[in-house]
């Protein structure tokens, strides 16, 4: 009987065990090994690239498809047998699970999408993701080799054991080992991707992104800790990535994930920007201690993809809004990521977009390299805040992508370039729709004062203006009011400049105003009042009905 | 008679508490139950008011019919008045009332502080011309004379691809050499028709439904270059460029949005984009571009073919008038 029992508990212990470790890795992990290949797989994976991965990837599997040419990153070429996320070592081949980790989350930030059928209607099942990895197996002959196997041979890293837990402490020395192992040299101080001078170009002359780690939503192949893990366990092949096994032993590495895990930002959710009132001057500088009393809103943008010459490429994706007004002037201050500091201006080196805005053309997106220079000390990096110049009649305003020939925007355009000069920073411009030049405002009209500052990979910009002004072609601030708000930016040394530029879609910022003492007075009143009428029932109640006989009371 | 066993004054109290719980929980409970939806039928706040007006107004009429049933009401009030249930309880009652009011003024006369929020209508048919409700999408239903030219290039092994995806197909060729440059078309309809091709006897319906297949291959392309970057290649609306807007790209996958049109309108979407909406579709917010700036009308149409396919949904039929 005992032996029943115990038999019964340990199969129970042993399917709880499953249970929970599938409900962990149910997104990562295939519920079974590679099916056999055989023929028919190898036909159904075949048809299934062909429908979904094709126009990317290529048709030969050498990431040459028509769609490719656009994308940064590039899409991968399979024929080279190169996989950048493994869980092997450095140099090898990927195992059959990472390949079904890669399809089946995709790779954030890229065109490379989930293809899990939990996650996407359109998806495909597990048994279909097991055929096209098969036939994406037949691209490179490195898959045929036996001895090539990573599996084989005792290659796959395998996630720490008794991994320490999130804390304070780990970060600690996740820190310290950041600094002994020079992660900083490439990724920045402050892990912003800023720590190189120079771009680094990779074997086919592309220049390298060295990635931003603040920025989980572009960390490819997954933002949480394990996964930080095996980057630099792994290491990441093709690019100057290093694996840091063999220098860094296993509890070092986890710390380190865990100090990068820290580093990331967390993105505030509103969209309306509220503005505090200040007594006295507003913050010039953009290193005021005044910010920090303001509150932040991130600012999510996009490329612009709208009408050409379309960008999907965009550098700056998050731009971290704050405002500070007193009585008669409003201070905006704008934070984003940027590794370089790019402040010449070269414009004989812009773009002639005629060639891709013809309708019917060979693509309206501009190519990720090759058609505009991306290049250090070509363009200028720059910012723009955009407002409508009508208040909004409802919720009717301007397009958000520069208005419209009836519905005009303000635009105020920092330059990197005007700024390091020592010249007026800040331009105020009208537009009227996309298809027109900014037009500039007289001289006389340009209020918007600032400064600006570059540090460890981060542009901070204010700009500060009157709340009104006389200018009809002016926005107006006053406290009470919501007024639209949207961004534009352009990142120089990634080609961006004109209309190749990144932009958000319209927020509020909102001017706290004071309650009106009206507001307290008559809540007050109301209370009073009401008070007196109880008092007086009272009175009433215990004097008036003497009369009535007193009940006992109960 | 029979006495109440509670009290005329307690009954009003718990009338209005139970007119109030029914309507505010009572009828979204009932609505789950009877449209079987995952959410409740919204109540509006005047519905509440009238309710709550006329349960009040009936309740006056039902205390004030006799002076007997006045008196039975008030008895309570009175001695509570008098402090019958004790002074502490008359005290506590007699501020939070008054309280209660003024707070009420307070939240009624502070300005509110609220995003403009706009009810925004997907699919406005207001400015939608007429003339596109009909339209049909030519390469879903290739006419015989393209039928019979896409033979002729069959047979002469000489197929006129768009020059978007003719780089990709000619690396092909060159580099596996094939007998005919067709054969990278893993699909039934295909092979088919190079079955015929070999035989010398081909079908206009096998081959109908090949150049079909061709259409595709190219709307796909021109769908991953032109519109992957917002609607995703799960034609999800989660492309990479899609955590950028406000207003997310269309999820074609979802139901009730491609599937729920007809194709001319789709075409109309497309081709006129945000801009070319009315205002109660707020156009102002919307990054979708006026494609009649970029693309031809048979790019726009082998786009129409490819989403749909790859959503793995139909249009809508037109009503015949």
């Amino acid at each position: 009987m005992r032996t029943t029992y115990k038999c019964l508990a340990a199969f129970g212990a042993a399917l709880a065990a499953i249970w929970i470790s599938g409900q962990a890795l149910a997104a990562n992990m295939p519920s079974k090994s590679m099916p056999e290949v055989t023929e028919a797989l190898l036909e159904k994976g075949r048809g299934i690239y062909f429908g979904r991965c094709g126009f990317c990837h290529g048709l030969l599997g050498d990431g040459e498809g028509p769609a490719a040419k656009y994308l940064d990153p590039r899409p991968r070429d399979f024929t080279l047998g190169t996989f950048k996320f493994r869980t092997t070592q450095s140099g090898e081949l990927p195992t059959n699970e990472d390949l079904f980790r890669t399809v089946s989350r995709g790779l954030r930030g890229t065109a490379m999408q989930s293809f899990d059928s939990d996650l996407i209607k359109t998806g495909l099942s597990e048994d279909d993701r097991w055929a096209v990895i098969a036939f994406i197996k037949t691209f490179a002959q490195e898959f045929d080799n036996p001895e090539l196997d990573p599996v084989r041979t005792g290659k796959v890293i395998s996630l720490p054991s008794n991994p320490a837990p999130f804390s304070a402490e780990t970060v600690a020395k996740g820190k310290a080992v950041f600094e002994k192992a020079k992660c900083w040299s490439c990724h920045g101080k402050l892990g912003r991707g800023d720590g190189n001078k120079e771009f680094r170009k990779d074997d086919w002359g592309f220049p390298i992104r060295i990635r931003n780690v603040t920025h989980p939503w572009k960390i490819k192949a997954g933002s949480e800790v394990a996964d930080i893990y095996m980057r630099f366990t792994s290491g990441i092949s093709g690019t100057p990535m290093p694996s840091f096994i063999k220098s860094l032993n296993e509890e070092d590495r986890w710390s380190l994930a865990n100090y990068i895990k820290s580093l990331q930002h967390q993105l505030t959710s509103h969209q309306s920007l509220r503005a505090k009132p200040v007594e006295g001057a507003l913050p010039e500088s953009p290193d005021d201690e005044a910010w920090n009393t303001a509150e932040p809103m991130d600012v999510r943008l996009a490329g612009q993809v709208i009408a050409a010459p379309r960008w999907q490429n965009p550098s700056v994706e998050l731009v971290t809004m704050q405002a500070l007004f007193n009585d008669q002037e409003i201070a905006f201050r704008l934070t984003w990521d940027d590794p370089f500091k790019d402040v010449i201006h070269d414009e004989t080196k812009a773009f002639n977009t005629n060639e891709i805005s013809k309708v019917g053309g060979f693509n309206s997106y501009v190519e990720a390299n090759g058609m505009v220079p991306r290049a250090l000390e070509t363009f200028r990096d720059s910012v723009a805040l955009q407002f409508p110049v009508k208040p909004p009649q409802g919720t009717q305003k301007p397009h958000f992508y520069r208005g419209s020939s009836s519905d005009q925007v303000h635009i105020w355009v920092w330059k990197a370039d005007q700024d390091a000069a020592g010249k007026r920073g800040t331009d105020e411009g009208n537009a009227r729709g996309w298809k027109q030049r900014i037009k500039a405002q007289a001289e006389d009209g340009q209020q918007v004062t600032g400064k600006a500052s570059w540090d460890q990979g981060r542009w901070t910009v204010v700009m500060k203006r009157p709340l009104q002004t006389g200018d009809k072609n002016d926005v107006q601030f006053k406290p009470g009011v919501f007024v639209p708000v949207s961004v534009n930016a352009w990142d120089g040394s990634n080609g961006e400049h004109g209309l190749i530029m990144s932009l958000s879609t319209w927020h509020y910022v909102f001017l706290e105003a004071p309650t009106p003492i009206s507001v307290y007075v008559y809540a007050v009143l109301a209370f009073l009042i009401a008070g007196a009428v109880g008092i007086w029932l009272t009175r009433k109640a215990e004097h008036g009905d003497e009369d009535e006989p007193v009940e006992a009371a109960v | 008679m029979k006495k109440p066993r509670i009290g005329s004054f307690l009954s009003v109290v718990l009338t209005l508490l139970a007119v109030y719980a029914l309507v505010k929980w009572g009828i979204p409970a009932v609505s789950r139950e009877v449209t079987t939806l995952p959410f409740p039928l919204p109540v509006p706040g005047t519905l509440m008011f009238f309710y709550m007006v006329l349960t009040i107004v009936a309740l006056f009429l039902f205390v004030t019919f006799s002076e007997e049933g006045l008196s039975d009401f008030l008895k309570p009030v009175k001695k509570f008045l008098r402090g019958g249930y004790t002074k502490s309880l008359r005290a506590v009652v007699l501020t939070a009332i008054p309280a209660l009011i003024g707070w009420q003024v307070y939240e009624i006369t502070v300005p509110k502080v609220e995003v403009p929020s706009s009810l925004r209508i997907q699919h406005p048919s207001s400015n939608f011309p007429k003339s596109f409700e009909a339209k049909k999408n030519p390469f879903s239903s290739p006419t015989e004379a393209e039928v019979d030219a896409f033979i002729e290039q069959a047979k002469a092994n000489e197929v006129v691809f768009i020059p978007q995806v003719r780089d990709d197909v000619e690396r092909w060729v060159d580099e596996i050499g094939p007998d005919h440059v067709l054969e990278f078309f893993p699909v039934a309809p295909m092979m088919k028709l190079l079955a015929q091709l070999q035989s010398g006897d081909v079908d206009k319906e096998t081959a109908k439904a090949a150049l079909i297949e061709k259409y595709l291959f190219e709307g796909r392309a021109l769908y991953a270059m032109n519109c992957r970057a917002c609607h995703g290649d799960s034609v999800a609306g989660d492309g990479p460029m899609a955590d950028g807007f406000k207003l997310r790209p269309i999820n074609f996958a979802d139901n009730g949005t491609i599937e729920t049109i007809v194709e001319g309108y789709t075409f109309w979407r497309v081709t006129n984009g945000g801009p070319g909406l009315p205002n109660e579709a707020t156009p102002w917010d919307s990054a979708m571009p006026e494609w009649k700036l970029s693309l031809t009308e048979e790019q726009r149409w082998r786009i129409i073919l490819a989403e749909y396919n790859l959503a793995q949904k139909t249009p809508r039929m037109p009503e015949s008038h």
